[in-house]
């Protein structure tokens, strides 16, 4: 009776920890492949984006402009591009971001009224995107190698079925001490996130509000990111969304933001 | 009426005395109700426009009220181990209910945007992490000085001494985050000094040891008073019923106040210390009265029924003076002021009623063998009167010196009265010595001050902010506002903007100015947000829709009078230099707020003071039927509230806010002696028209209840001056002069008037006697 006992609670064990091993591996594996369908579609990619800032108040700040992206490889390096129309007075304003999965970013600004390249800091990536809710990070991604994740459970979302991952930084972070995903089991996109802060209070809400198939790409063309702490949120809608357009890398230049690629940049 | 009511009260004195049981015991319970509220900002109503504006600035840039923490060593601030030990504090005070993690101002909080290598751009925490070498301290202060937006606001520029801006949810937490931090900083420090100071720490802190000083300072007057009066009276039971009556009234008021919904504020919290001499004034003279008769009628009911007949009109007018005094206050515009007023005005009504019953009908029940050597003591020959037969003889042989002196007081007091300077600082509300004293002291000393005021520039239309001219004129008025000695600092958006320019430049100082076009102004701003600034940062400066810029504008100084004259200099620029069109600028803070009600409150007083006076004016003719006599009885009055308020001027003490609400209690009090000693007299001389005997009689029993009365009230609230809080110490110390020279003023110059001038006083009086004589026959 005892051994029998014995042998069934062994038996649990190994399977539970078959279980989390191979939890282990989906839940990595889902973090990995959504990261990629999100920050890393097609080769490269152009689109307006219209970005709307409503403080706790219910005052409304826009802003307008085109980002331009070329991945080096998926999951490696990155360039981005971005070409400010809005607000008016920083028209021309220009901004290029080289993102190195190695860790160390570079990133410039010109400003047109000076005539003036500098480049700025980019050590802080849990830092604002021009004012926004989002953070430096929100737009060009965390790897999901700095992350460990666990797969907690699935669930429907918007009568979608979805993953639910947790993830919590390897190393000791500012940006979220913990981070629950919901991520869509069919398009492997992200359709939620929830950010908590260093005393595990939900402090941000990314959601995915819509979703449109464009070159046959499943793309979120409308995010919104709520700070519940602060009251306040940003959403973010992406139009005239173009993929593969074969960018050349030294459109990722100082020389281009001074004088924007006619092709690309209206 | 009187007879009926005495006669009531002698006949049923349990029914008297359970009636006012009950009704004591009923507003006895509405205690645990208390409400309190300590807020200055409370002086103006709640739908005034200058807190409308205030909490409008404040939602609209996101502004709280903050707690100043300074760190001072003589030696040096910026040493390692001394700022990791600030880092440690300030990530434990993050950690304090209450208090705005996000807004705190601290090395390790606030952005500096600085040069990075190869020319980068960052802005980043001035003090991102623990340090260990002296060069990186040196470094810190070396940024904050080149930072207009830090520059002598985190640091004084020596290096001696950090500040700590801890923003908080409500101004009602300050006490108890005070506390907090305290304990934090007990935790941490070393040799180096902490300081907590602002308004808001002032002001809460205040309201809390408000009521520690009440729990002390009503029960030692109380205590201090029934002692005197047992020394005088040499009867406990006796002694007992004024003492009953003074904390009854008290019970009757507070609870009524506490059961019409209103809040015990800093004023109506003294109203107990109010109460209690006003009601023992009452039962003096009726005691008094009592004593000096039980040996001649030797017969309770008979004794009473005289003493009530014949107190009943002085009683009635000193308490309709006193209720007017301060029934006034409730014409004033300061809403606790009005509170005050009105509710110790009840309580004047309150014991005045109780003295007319409930001391009737205790004394009707204490046995005779009780009272068996009451009133025995011959007062004719003690002390008192023998003091009191110095200064009548006195008053007699040197009436004419005694008036000449008194015209040459009040000519004098004229002076003091002109050199009076009105201000008021809650700050100083706290004795020299007391901690937030000595914080508010030292760190606007080493600082740019811990008194906020914020100028809001209005440029009438969304984007005008970023206009070039607009900028340049922000900026110009802050140079001016800056040449006022108690600015420690103005920022604003303007200098965001320079500073973006200049560290854009490659920190190039030559570059830091207001740039020639709206659009770079915006391009720079941008920058701000671009380069990790916080755009929360930025909007506590203008709007998001750049259309108001917030100025701060922090002051070294929080009294009123420093406060004004930089608000004036603000008007008196925007008068020399108009400026572009649709702009307009109005004020917003703490300070400003005070000195808003302090206005409000001078000219309300005023109005009040002067208003009573003609009102208690017209009682004493009516109550004389004399137009003479009513003049005459006002000189007390009048003479004590100028020599007290002339002896402010003269030591230079500011006409405060306690000192102008005193100005109520010294017309209602000081006017009593008077209509005791004149009625008196009067009514002497009608039964007896020999002017010299009356004169004389006057100086044996209302003589000896005037003077009981001066011993009793100026020295029982002698341990009231021992107090911490100036208020209190004010309160106190008034009391005592009152007493003393409008009971001065009393026992020399009206004896010396009556003695002047006693052929025309009194011839008319005769043949009115005489008239009435006829009548009665």
């Amino acid at each position: 009776m005892k051994t029998k006992i014995s042998r069934t609670l062994g038996t649990i064990a190994i399977a539970a920890s078959l279980a989390i091993s191979v939890n282990a591996q989906d839940a990595v594996e889902i973090a990995k492949k959504a990261h990629l369908n999100y920050y890393y579609a097609a080769n490269d990619g152009l689109a307006e984006v219209s970005m709307k800032i409503v403080d706790s108040k219910g005052n409304e700040r826009n802003r307008r402009f085109s980002m331009l992206r070329m991945d080096e490889a998926d999951g490696g390096d990155q360039k981005y591009y971005t070409y400010f129309y809005e607000p008016s007075d920083v028209q021309r304003m220009t901004f290029m971001v080289h993102k190195s999965a190695a860790g160390n970013d570079k990133r410039w600004i010109y400003v047109p009224a000076v005539d003036l390249i500098k480049p700025i800091a980019a050590d802080d990536k849990n830092s604002s995107f021009v004012g926004s809710d989002f953070t430096y990070e929100d737009v060009s991604g965390r790897l999901w190698t700095e992350d460990n994740h666990t797969l907690t459970g699935e669930a429907k979302l918007n009568d979608r079925d979805v993953f639910i991952l947790e993830s919590k930084p390897i190393k000791p972070y500012k940006g979220f001490s913990r981070r629950v995903s919901y991520i869509d089991k069919e398009l492997y996109l992200p359709l939620k996130e929830e950010f908590y802060d260093g005393k595990d209070k939900l402090e941000r809400v990314l959601t995915a509000e819509k979703i449109e198939t464009i070159d046959n790409i499943p793309t979120v063309t409308e995010r919104k990111m709520q700070n519940l702490q602060k009251n306040r949120y940003t959403v973010v809608s992406f139009t005239s969304i173009k993929y593969d357009l074969g960018v050349k890398a030294d459109l990722f230049t100082e020389r281009y933001l001074k004088t924007p690629p006619r092709e690309y940049i209206k | 009426m009187k007879e009926r009511i005495v006669g009531f009260a002698i006949k049923f004195p349990w029914v008297v005395i359970g009636i006012t049981a009950l009704i004591t015991i009923f507003f006895a319970l509405q205690f645990p109700k208390i409400k309190i509220d300590t807020d200055p900002e409370n002086m103006l109503p709640a739908d005034s426009e200058v807190r409308l504006f205030d909490h409008q600035t404040k939602e609209d840039f996101g502004l709280s009220d903050f707690i100043a923490v300074g760190v001072v060593s003589e030696e040096n601030a910026f040493t390692p181990d001394l700022l990791n030990r600030i880092y440690a504090i300030t990530d434990e005070i993050k950690n304090i209910e209450g208090v705005i993690v996000d807004d705190i101002l601290a090395p390790s909080e606030v952005d500096d945007i600085k040069q990075g290598e190869g020319g980068v751009l960052i802005i980043e925490p001035l003090m991102s992490g623990e340090i260990s070498t002296p060069e990186e301290a040196r470094y810190i202060l070396a940024r904050i000085k080149e930072n207009p937006i830090l520059r002598g606001k985190l640091a004084s520029d020596d290096g001696k001494a950090i500040a700590l801006f801890i923003p908080i949810e409500s101004k009602s937490m300050s006490h108890r985050i005070a506390g907090e931090i305290k304990e934090i900083t007990k935790k941490y420090g070393k040799d180096e000094v902490y300081h907590i100071a602002g308004l808001p720490v002032a002001e809460d802190s205040f309201g809390a040891e408000m009521f520690t000083q009440m729990v002390y300072s009503a029960p030692a007057a109380f205590l201090i008073i029934f002692l005197l009066m047992f020394a005088f009276f040499r009867n406990f039971r006796v002694v007992m019923v004024p003492m009953l009556v003074a904390i009854v009234t008290v019970i009757w008021s507070m609870g009524l106040l506490i059961l019409t919904g209103n809040t015990v504020h800093i004023m109506s919290s003294m109203i107990p210390i109010f109460l209690i001499p006003i009601a023992v004034l009452n039962s003096i003279h009726i005691i008094s009265e009592f004593h000096d008769r039980f040996s001649k009628y030797k017969h309770k009911d008979a004794t009473i029924r005289h003493t009530i007949g014949e107190l009943f009109l002085p009683l009635l007018f000193t308490s309709l003076t006193t209720i007017a005094g301060f029934a006034s206050l409730a014409t004033t515009p300061i809403p606790p002021v009005q509170v005050f007023g009105i509710f110790v005005a009840f309580g004047v009504l309150v014991s005045w009623a109780l003295s007319l019953t409930l001391n009737p009908a205790i004394g009707i029940l204490i046995p005779d063998a009780a009272l068996r050597n009451f009133g025995r003591s011959d007062d004719k020959h003690g002390v008192m009167s023998k003091i009191l037969h110095r200064i009548r003889d006195y008053s007699w042989k040197r009436s004419g010196a005694i008036i000449v002196t008194a015209v040459i007081v009040a000519v004098v007091s004229g002076v003091g009265l002109s050199m009076l300077e009105i201000n008021d600082n809650p700050v100083k509300w706290f004795k020299k010595s007391h901690p937030i004293r000595q914080a508010d002291i030292v760190m606007n000393q080493h600082l740019a001050g811990t008194y906020m005021n914020y100028l809001v520039v209005d440029a009438g239309e969304p984007e005008a902010i970023k206009r070039p001219e607009v900028q340049k004129y922000i900026e110009s008025l802050q140079r001016d506002l800056e040449k006022d000695p108690i600015v420690g600092a103005t920022t604003g958006v303007t200098d965001v903007v320079k500073k973006v320019r200049y560290e854009l430049f490659g920190a190039d100082s030559a570059q830091m100015f207001i740039p020639k076009t709206a659009d770079e102004v915006g391009q720079m701003l941008f920058m701000f947000e671009m380069s990790g600034g916080d755009p929360e940062d930025l909007f506590k400066f203008v709007t998001s829709d750049y259309d108001r810029a917030n100025l701060w504008v922090q002051l070294r100084d929080g009294d009123n009078k420093a406060v004004s004259r930089v608000v004036e200099r603000a008007e008196q620029y925007l008068r020399d230099n108009p400026p572009p069109t649709g702009i307009q600028a109005h004020w917003a803070g703490l300070p400003y707020i005070n000195i808003e009600w302090q206005k409000q409150m001078v000219s309300g007083m005023r109005t009040s003071f002067l208003s009573t006076f003609v009102i208690v004016l017209i009682m004493m003719v009516i109550l004389f039927r004399s137009i003479r006599w009513g003049l005459i009885s006002m000189l007390p009055l009048t003479l004590t509230v100028m020599a007290i308020y002339a002896f402010i001027g003269f030591i230079g003490k500011p006409y405060d806010m306690p000192v102008a609400v005193l100005s109520a209690l010294t017309l209602g009090l000081s006017i009593d002696f008077a209509i005791h000693f004149i009625e008196r007299f009067k009514m002497n001389f009608r039964r007896n028209p020999d002017f010299k005997e009356a004169y004389h009689e006057i100086f044996e029993g209302t003589g000896r209840a005037i003077f009981r009365n001066i011993i009793v009230i100026a020295i029982g609230f002698v341990p009231m001056t021992f107090s911490n809080l100036v208020p209190y110490v004010t309160v106190g110390t008034f009391f005592l002069a009152i007493m003393l020279v409008s009971g001065m003023v009393t026992l020399f110059l009206l004896p010396a008037i009556m003695k002047q001038y006693h052929r025309s006083l009194f011839a008319v009086k005769k043949t009115v006697v005489n008239h009435e004589k006829v009548a009665a026959n």
